[in-house]
């Protein structure tokens, strides 16, 4: 019988650089969930009034979307783990179909996002209507920003697997952008609750 | 396991759409925000170990974001059970 013996790896998966970047993204947006949570005991009716103007289902769906996404970004990164000398254009191409599947989960996610936005923004909304729209369209806008990065990483990435660009050796930048990826999700679990749940 | 990422996927959908339920209720009492705040707590550190694949890394490297998700769901905590002095 085999046993499988779990080696820790020195770094974390992907180029270093990406995990400074990553720190400090996640640092950043900690303040700004503070800052939502301390602002609201200043009023917390005008918070609970205001929340209830947002599609708590679009903030569900597009949860699951992103959530389902890391999924697909996951069974890519194993596709290009598990290539050899031998099979590495079978594997590239395993790999871009699931990327492909992760593409259409961030555009599906930005395009209910653009909704959910113009809905917002069609009442009259903006950034200096209340305390905490500021913080709605602050967190959201910047994640959306990040989304779309994430995404047109996730196509770069595409794009170099359908050449066969990585192999058994050399794939530390897939890892670097799913990475990436993982992190715009992990954002969003916290966002989800916070600004649309929880009251 | 095998179908170890498969299994993480549904646990992360089941607490998603449990805080949907509950929020679309309009069903949120005090003990409420702290189950919430637990599923969000367990479901980022699910992506952490498992998507972000720290599990394997040594220590130091997985308890940066265990260290960061751990603060940041503890302040949150606190804005939402420290009385509010009138």
């Amino acid at each position: 019988m085999s046993k499988s013996i779990t080696v820790k790896e020195k770094y974390p998966p992907g180029d270093f650089a990406i995990w400074i970047i990553i720190y400090v993204e996640l640092i950043t947006f900690a303040l700004l969930f503070l800052g939502y949570a301390f602002s609201r005991r200043g009023d917390v009716e005008l918070f609970n009034e205001s929340q209830l103007m947002l599609s708590q289902t679009s903030g569900f769906i597009n949860t699951f979307i992103l959530i389902t996404s890391s999924y697909f970004v996951v069974k890519a990164v194993k596709s290009i783990k598990s290539m050899t000398q031998e099979n590495y254009k079978e594997f590239n191409l395993k790999a871009s179909k699931w990327l492909l599947f992760a593409i259409m989960c961030g555009v599906a996610f930005l395009i209910i996002k653009i909704t959910e936005f113009s809905h917002i923004f069609g009442e009259g909304i903006n950034l200096s209507t209340n305390k905490f729209f500021m913080f709605y369209i602050l967190l959201t806008g910047f994640h959306f920003m990040h989304v779309l990065l994430g995404s047109v990483i996730l196509f770069n990435i595409y794009q170099k697997t359908k050449v066969f660009g990585y192999l058994p050796n050399d794939y530390s930048g897939f890892e670097t952008g799913a990475s990436y990826w993982h992190m715009v999700d992990l954002l969003w679990i916290i966002l989800f609750p916070l600004i649309y749940i929880i009251r | 396991m095998k179908r170890t990422i498969e299994i993480i996927w549904v646990i992360l959908v089941i607490l998603t759409t449990f805080a949907y339920v509950i929020g679309y209720l309009k069903y949120i009492n005090t003990s409420l925000v702290a189950i919430l705040l637990l599923t969000t707590f367990i479901k980022a550190q699910l992506v952490i170990e498992y998507f972000m694949d720290l599990k394997n890394v040594k220590l130091k490297y997985r308890l940066i974001p265990l260290v960061w998700l751990s603060v940041t769901i503890s302040l949150i905590a606190v804005a939402y059970y420290l009385p509010i002095s009138t």
